[in-house]
Order: structure tokens, then sequence, then C-alpha cells
């Protein structure tokens, strides 16, 4: 059938305005936010908080360095801001890792029970996101605090003499994002799991392969892409992460979160938050994409 | 075809084996009493209805599935609780179960790998896999990128290039259409020659058992009911189950005259005396009713005169090289026979008065 091309046009001409109710959402929901804290970041910070219009790169300038109150010539490189920053990642890299060791057992575990069971165990991981997220932070500071559940234990069995200091620490903060983030790794892990034909599992042992060496070269690569979903899902809200490590890491153990917060809040300097809020966005999306880059190149050597 | 010779060393030597699944009162029994020896470098094919338990055995001799009594020796040694990667035995699955993030060429060569080999002699092997299965063009493809008779090729070679003593090949060609089945068929047949491999094979197409195998073993409720050489399974079935599962049979109810170990007089209805080769320890008496088989190409319609078992046309069925005419005996029992399309250009018209005869030894009396 022959069908004018005008025609053609005319009829996807119009088409594209039924997803403006998604565009609107899109511009307003992120974009816009978005905007807003980049044009806030090169303000002057307000007198009560809030912003001065006043151009400025000083927030930026603040990210990284700090000049000297008596002597502003004297620039030194914020050293505070340095290691927030990278314990941020630090931190957030290794609950992804830790949630990646523990949370592969647990997804093979359900992917390995009798489809009956299934909904039951993935239903009981998701118990925790029923619960506040603070409730369930304090009920971790319950178990660390030095009279809490572990040392009243320890020290009743006699295996310590005085409690073992875990509060505030980045033990506290990993153990913390770890147990939240969890069910976003097991997730999408007993998804792959899920998908993946069992029967390749049975070829592998067929063919002298070992437990280990069926792990490795049939089990893993088949579930990457859940170990890669999962990995992001649990990377990028570690990163941000305010709760936690709030709670659980006191003041010296501070996340960019934390940070932001401060400036938001006690520090009244929206444009130095601002600022550090667009670090945050760039460090995920760097991180990201160098993820993505590393996994698929790994991918290009296997296969060549 | 050759007959392997008996006194050859047996590959697989399975006793009282069983195996049942679940507990209590789901407990299901899918294997009972197997009793099985295949011989080193046979084609040996186990034949049998769907859920008769084929897959099962297959799963047990592989060590995949552990058996509940019994033992299972391969190459005389005892397997019981030794996995599928200790066992010099490997599977050609029916999904063929190809590695999909492993190219056509990582798959042939990653039981060798596996088995430690070094990298220069995985890939040498790999090249004369790829060669003897025709797939060198397409040796850097993924199993998504080739269509089902190359991966059913790839999964043969794979599993052939570690060089097992026996090779389990569970309906490999079930997912192919006639044309590459057949194909397919002749080049199972060629690797196993060419390999010297024993190949246990699985299938429940009679046609396919018939001409690829050396031995086969009519299977049905977990249990062996037959165990020969094509020609005999066809010739002479021992059950009814047997005798129907494989080619078309006529079968007839017929009155023993007298009998030795080995062979029956009975007589066919219509008075007709004929002698009936009788299935192992089976000793009817004189005046016992037993039932016979026969295959519709060992009888014989003549036309005109008188004839010892006479039989009317109902109708005739054309097939092209022959043509299957159905008659009912004189006690009204129906009976079918094949007849050559050559030198008979017409086919009998329904009605007429026929007599029939018998190839020798035509008939085989079955157990019930
Ligand atoms: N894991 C299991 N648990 C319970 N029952 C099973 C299991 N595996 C097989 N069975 C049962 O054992 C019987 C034999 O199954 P099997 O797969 O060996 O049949 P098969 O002869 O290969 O049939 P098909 O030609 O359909 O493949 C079936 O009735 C099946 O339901
Ligand atoms: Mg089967």
């Amino acid at each position: 059938m022959a069908s004018d091309p005008n025609q053609q046009t005319e009829r996807h001409g119009w088409k594209w305005l039924l997803s403006t109710p998604a565009l609107i959402v899109l511009v307003l929901a992120a974009s816009g936010p978005l905007m807003i804290v980049i044009v806030y970041s090169f303000l002057t910070p307000g007198n009560m908080g809030g912003v001065a219009w006043e151009f400025s790169t000083d927030a930026w300038f603040r990210v990284f360095f700090r000049r000297d109150i008596f002597d502003p010539e004297n620039v030194t490189v914020n050293q505070a801001h340095l290691a927030v920053l990278w314990r941020s990642v630090w931190l957030s890299a290794q609950t992804t890792v830790i949630c990646a060791v523990l949370g592969f057992p647990t997804a093979w575990f359900i992917a390995t029970r009798p489809p009956s069971q299934r909904t039951v165990w993935l239903f009981l991981i998701t118990i925790p996101f029923w619960t506040n997220l603070l409730i369930r932070t304090f009920a971790i500071q319950e178990m660390l605090r030095n009279n809490g559940t572990i040392n009243t234990a320890l020290l009743w069995l006699g295996v310590i003499n005085e409690p073992i200091p875990m509060m505030f620490t980045d033990f506290a903060v990993l153990l913390g994002m770890a147990y939240v983030f969890m069910p976003l790794m097991v997730l999408p892990l007993y998804a792959a799991m899920d998908k993946m034909d069992f029967r390749l599992v049975e070829a592998g042992y067929d063919l002298y392969a070992s437990r280990i060496a069926v792990l490795r070269h049939v089990i893993l690569p088949l579930v990457k892409p859940g170990f890669i979903a999962g990995s992001i899902l649990v990377f990028i809200p570690s990163i941000g992460a305010y709760v936690t490590p709030r709670v659980l890491g006191g003041g010296q153990k501070m996340m960019l979160g934390n940070l932001i917060a401060l400036q938001f809040g006690q520090g009244r300097n929206w444009p130095l938050g601002a600022a550090l809020a667009m670090v945050l966005l760039i460090i995920t999306i760097t991180a990201l994409v160098l993820y993505l880059r590393a996994v698929n190149r790994q991918e290009a050597k296997r296969d060549g | 075809m050759s007959e392997p010779d008996p006194t050859q060393p047996s590959e697989i030597e399975i006793t009282g084996l069983s195996k049942t699944f679940g507990q209590g009162a789901s407990a299901f029994t899918a294997l009972a009493d197997i009793d099985l020896s295949i011989r080193t470098g046979e084609f040996f094919t186990l034949l049998g209805p769907s859920g008769c338990g084929k897959t099962t055995l297959l799963r047990v001799i592989a060590g995949f599935e552990q058996p509940t009594t019994g033992s299972l020796k391969i190459n005389g040694k005892e397997v019981a609780g030794q996995g599928p990667n200790a066992r010099p035995v490997n599977t050609v699955f029916q999904s063929y179960a190809l590695f999909p993030h492993m190219s056509v060429a990582q798959n042939i060569g990653f039981g060798l790998k596996m088995l430690g080999r070094p990298a220069a002699e995985v890939k040498e092997t790999t090249a004369q896999m790829l060669k003897l299965v025709q797939m060198e063009a397409m040796a850097d493809r993924k199993p998504s990128e080739i269509s089902g008779g190359q991966q059913q090729r790839v999964a043969l070679a794979r599993a052939l290039a570690p060089q097992p003593r026996v090779l389990l090949l569970d309906e490999p060609l079930s997912a192919l259409d006639l044309k590459l089945r057949k194909e397919m068929q002749s080049e199972l047949k060629r690797l196993q020659t060419e390999t010297g491999i024993t190949f246990v094979f699985v299938t429940h197409d009679q046609e396919e058992a018939l001409t690829m195998s050396d031995r086969i073993a009519v299977m049905s409720g977990g249990r062996i009911l037959q165990l020969g050489a094509p020609n005999d399974i066809y010739n002479s079935p021992a059950e009814r189950f047997v005798a129907d599962f494989i080619g078309d049979t006529n079968f007839l109810t017929v009155k023993v005259v007298e009998a030795t170990d080995t062979i029956a007089q009975v007589r066919l209805p219509g008075g007709m005396l004929q002698s009936a080769r009788l299935p192992e320890g089976m000793h009817p008496a004189a005046g016992d009713d037993v039932t016979v088989v026969i295959r519709p190409e060992q009888a014989n319609l003549t036309e005109g005169g008188a004839s010892p078992l006479s039989a009317t046309v109902t109708h005739s069925v054309f097939f092209g090289t022959d043509t299957l005419v159905h008659v009912t005996l004189v006690d009204g029992t129906p009976f079918t026979l094949r007849r050559q399309n050559a030198g008979n250009p017409t086919p009998p018209a329904p009605g007429t008065q026929v007599g029939l005869t018998f190839a020798h030894g035509a008939l085989q009396v079955i157990r019930e």
C-alpha cells in the first residue's frame, strides 16, 4: 500500500503531543530542581541562609580549598571536605562489595528453593523495608552501643572485659548501610538467577568443571546483569546516604549527604551545599560510567 | 549391521538399580529394578513412551541423580556417589544447554579446559571437533547466532571433545525438522563409528531406534521390557506392549496344538495350522489360548482359488511403494497386510474373497 509521505509526517507530527505529560514531569521533577541547584551553586550565601543573587564561584572554590580567615591569600586544600568525599566513595564501594558478597548466596538460596517457597523467602527479604529507616538505624545503634546488646552479651559471656567501642566508626556505618541496602542487591540478583537455565549448571558439571569452576565460568557470567543492576542500586543511595552515617557515624564519620545537609542547615551556606550536591552528582555519574566501561571491556576481552 | 562381540567387556554395568523420587505418600518410582549391560563401542538405544523413565536412567548414568538402590559400574568401576564431573561420560542435552555467553569454539573447548589441558591442546582439539561437525566457519559466533541444527552439532562436538568413554544423548534430534533429522541421524551414526565411543541414545521414535541402533532396550513404566538387536525386537517382540509400540502389528488369538521349548504349533481361525516362535521362558500347554503377532508385510494375499485361510477385503489404502489391505478373517478378526505395488497394479476391491499365506517364521507368540 502506497502511503503519502506528507500524511505520514503529519500523523507523527501531533503524536509526540501524547508524551507531553511525561515531558512535563521530566522537566519539572528532574531538570527543574537540578537547574535550581546548579544556579544556586554559583550564587553568594545569604545572611540568614538562602542565597543572595550575586554571581560567585566561591562555593565551588570552597568545595576543594580553604582560605585562612586572617590571611585570605593563604589558600590550602580543604582536607576536611576531601576526607568526606573520599570516605563517601570508599564506604559506598565497600557497601556495594559487602552487599554483593552476602547477597549472592542469599539470592542463590532463594532461587534454588522449590517455586512455592520462593515467594515466602522474597517476602522475608523485603520485611526490613516495612519499618522506617530511622527506626531500623536506631535498632542497629541499640545493638552496637557500648552498653548495647552485643557488648552486654560479650561481657556477660566473659569474652571481653570492657565494651568494644563500635559506634561512630566506619564499621558501624558500613554495617548499617549494608543492612539497609542488601535487598536492593538480592532482588536483581534473584531475578537474574530465576531467568538462568539451571541445565547450564548441569552441563558445566558434566564437562568436568568443579563447583568453583561452575560458579566462575557459568553462574557468575550468567547472573552478571543482576550484579550490575544491584551494584548501581546499592552504590547510588549509599554515596548520598544521610540517615545511616548521621546516626551510626555521628559527627566524626560524616558522609557527603551529611555535609550537604550541614551547609543548608547550621552552616547557612546554601551555595556551598549546592556545589557539594553537584559534586555528588558528578561523582555518581563518573563512577557509573567507569563501572559500566570496565564491565564492557571485560566482556570484550573474554570474547576476543 | 555389526553386532558387537558379546565377549567384549561391558562399558556400563547396571544391576538391581531403582530410582524413587520423593518420600512417603508422594513417592514415585521412576526406575524399577533395572539390569542392563551396555557393551563398549555399541550404539545403544533406550526406547519408550513419554514418562517411562528414559531421561531418569540417562541422568543416573551421567551422575545428575543418584540411584535409590542398586549398583552402576562404568568401565568396571563402581561410580555410586561420584558427581558428573568425575565420570568419563558426557551428555548431549535435549535442549543442547550451550553456554550462551561463550562462542561456539569456547563451548567446544570448555570440557578440555576444565580438565586442565594445555591451551595448545584445547585449541587443536577444538579445531578438530569444529571440522568433524563442519562448523569451522562459525567458530566465533555465539549460540544465539546459529540455527537449531547447528546448535545441535556444537552440542555434539562439545560433548565429544573431551573424548569420553560414553556419550549420552537425550532425544537430541527431537527439535529438528524431518529433513534435518534424517541428516543428523546418519551424521550421528558416522560420528559414532569414527570415534568408537559408546553411545547411549534416548528416543521415543521407533523408526529412529530401529535404523540407528546396535541394540535397543524397550522401556515402559520404569522397567526394561525387552532388550535386543533391532531385528529381534521387531520380529520377535516378547510382549504385547513391545509389539504394539514398534511398527504395525496384527494380534490374533490362537489355540496351541503342541509346543516345544521354542516353537508351538498353533491353530488359526479357520483351522489352518502354523508354527509360531515362543518367547524365552514361556511354555504353553496344548489347548491353551495364546496371542500371536504377525507383521503386515509378513502376510501374502492370494486371489482366486481355495485357501486354508480365507478372508474378505474391507478396504485398501495406497501408500506409494505399497498398499495396506485391510481384511476380516472368517471369525471376524480384522487383519492388515502390506502388499508391494510393484507387480500388483490394482488393489483388490472391497468384498473380494482372498486367501492369506504367511512367510516362514512370521508368527511370534507374545506374553500378555
Ligand atoms: N525430579 C523428579 N521428581 C519427581 N518425579 C520425577 C522427577 N523426574 C522425573 N520424574 C518422574 O519420573 C517419570 C519418568 O520421567 P523421565 O523424565 O525419565 O521420562 P522420559 O521417559 O524421559 O519421558 P519423555 O519421553 O517425556 O522425556 C515421570 O513420570 C516423571 O514425572
Ligand atoms: Mg525425557
